[in-house]
């Protein structure tokens, strides 16, 4: 659920504001001409009357931009249930997730920096749509016909901005078609409120606005492109930054310390819809393991855990329980275990006593 | 004729998208590639239909700046 969440944030923090540039723009085209038309059909107004004739082609102008961000939002979800499919395609174990991820970590450090605008060679992180599309959507745009605003709704998948496409390769990552599509969803859906007022006001932001406005973007994609570099690095088995950030921070997790049974021990492990609780758990060196982990309405993607030193990789059931057996290990080992995405992570410190 | 123009201010891909739309309101350009990758625009216009000086100031009204290279 947390990932939905954290989409849905960054469209209404981030991505509303980046992606309008483009799109907003030609939806106020379109806008401009129906506008134009509608007052160029009445009589001519003055004074009050101009003002109130105003204000109704303005209250008819939330049906178009409804239109254009509802086409918008299905577009984008089944754009995002197709990126799910190609990754669920490509067959991703834990090694090329994790490289997957470090890639989109990159390209989304490479973004921020440039829109830090750093060095003109980071301009190279953004695709460019080719000149047909460019041309032949800023052509529509300035049709007269009421299905212009739909169809650029649908349109605006082939003009993704820079936050919108990072999060096009978070959904490529995921590899399940309807956790991308949810995450597509999301994230459009997030992006519509400040995409709806613009519009609607029909004002842009001034040129000083704007650019302290990229500086902010800037910020939070260097962020998530950070987060999403541990993240892989983290499901190759490395040590997680954020883990040590947190206990560095005072925010320690509770410890758990496995009782020895029949020369074994035994380990319970919550994965829950926040993550792993207890996130350090203890254990007897040299005795083999019966870790349970344990399940309760669980949707987030803590269900798929995997143990990259051991190459496990378990699908854990919504609610329930499943034994991992886990081999004898020597003193002193730490066992990283993360979920499928790298983003909730915890260890197994195998201790002697 | 074809002329080339470093274009300054541009901050995301669809800036070029925004340039070439000058296409369509300044009489006498024929077509114009703007590409935000290498911060330009090559633009081919008739000369006896508009200037330089007018090709900066549409680039400028677009909220860019325009130099001759």
């Amino acid at each position: 659920m947390d990932q939905y969440l954290v989409a849905f944030i960054t469209g209404l923090t981030t991505g509303g504001l980046s992606c309008l540039a483009v799109q907003g723009g030609l939806l106020a085209s379109s806008l401009e001409r129906q506008l134009e038309r509608e007052m160029l059909s009445r009589p001519v107004a003055t004074g009050k009357k101009k003002l109130k004739a105003l204000q109704r082609s303005h209250s008819r102008m939330a049906l178009p931009i409804l239109l254009f961000l509802g086409a918008k939002v299905a577009a984008y979800t089944v754009l995002g249930f197709l990126l799910g499919a190609l990754g669920s395609v490509l067959k991703l174990n834990p090694v090329t997730r994790a490289v997957l991820l470090i890639l989109i970590g990159l390209f989304m450090v490479g973004n921020a920096l440039r829109m830090f605008n750093i060095h003109p060679i980071f301009r190279y992180f953004v695709i460019e749509p080719p000149k047909f599309i460019t041309r032949y959507i800023r052509r529509t745009s300035k049709s007269e016909e009421f299905v212009t605003p739909l169809f650029l709704g649908v349109m605006t998948v082939l003009i993704p901005c820079g936050v919108t496409q990072a999060m096009m390769a978070v959904a490529i990552g995921t590899g399940d078609p309807w956790q991308a599509a949810g995450l597509m969803l999301a994230f459009t859906l997030g992006t519509s409120p400040v995409f709806f007022i613009v519009s609607f006001l029909a004002t842009e932001l001034g040129s000083k606005m704007e650019t302290i406005f990229m500086r902010v973007v800037a910020v939070v994609v260097l962020m998530l492109g950070l987060v999403s570099i541990d993240s892989g690095f983290t499901l190759m088995g490395a040590p997680s930054l954020m883990n040590w950030a947190q206990s560095w921070m005072g925010a320690a997790p509770v410890a758990q310390t496995a009782p020895v049974s029949g020369g074994s021990g035994v380990l319970l492990l919550n994965a829950t819809n926040d993550g792993y609780s207890p996130r350090i758990l203890h254990a007897m060196a040299n005795k083999s393991l019966k870790l349970n982990m344990i399940t309760q309405n669980t949707y987030s993607c803590a269900r798929g855990f995997v143990i990259p030193s051991l190459n496990v990789e378990q699908l854990l059931p919504a609610s329930g329980r499943v034994v991992i057996d886990i081999p004898p290990q020597p003193a002193n080992t730490v066992m990283q275990f993360t979920c499928s995405m790298g983003m909730y992570t915890g260890q197994i410190i195998f201790d002697l006593n | 004729m074809k002329k080339m123009f470093r274009i300054l201010g541009m901050h995301c891909a669809n800036c070029s998208m925004r340039i070439e739309s000058i296409e369509d309101d300044l009489p006498g350009v024929k077509e114009i590639n703007a590409s935000y990758h290498k911060g330009q625009m090559v633009i081919e216009y008739d000369e006896k239909l508009v200037m330089d000086e007018q090709i900066i100031a549409a680039v400028k009204k677009k909220g860019y700046q325009a130099v001759p290279v």
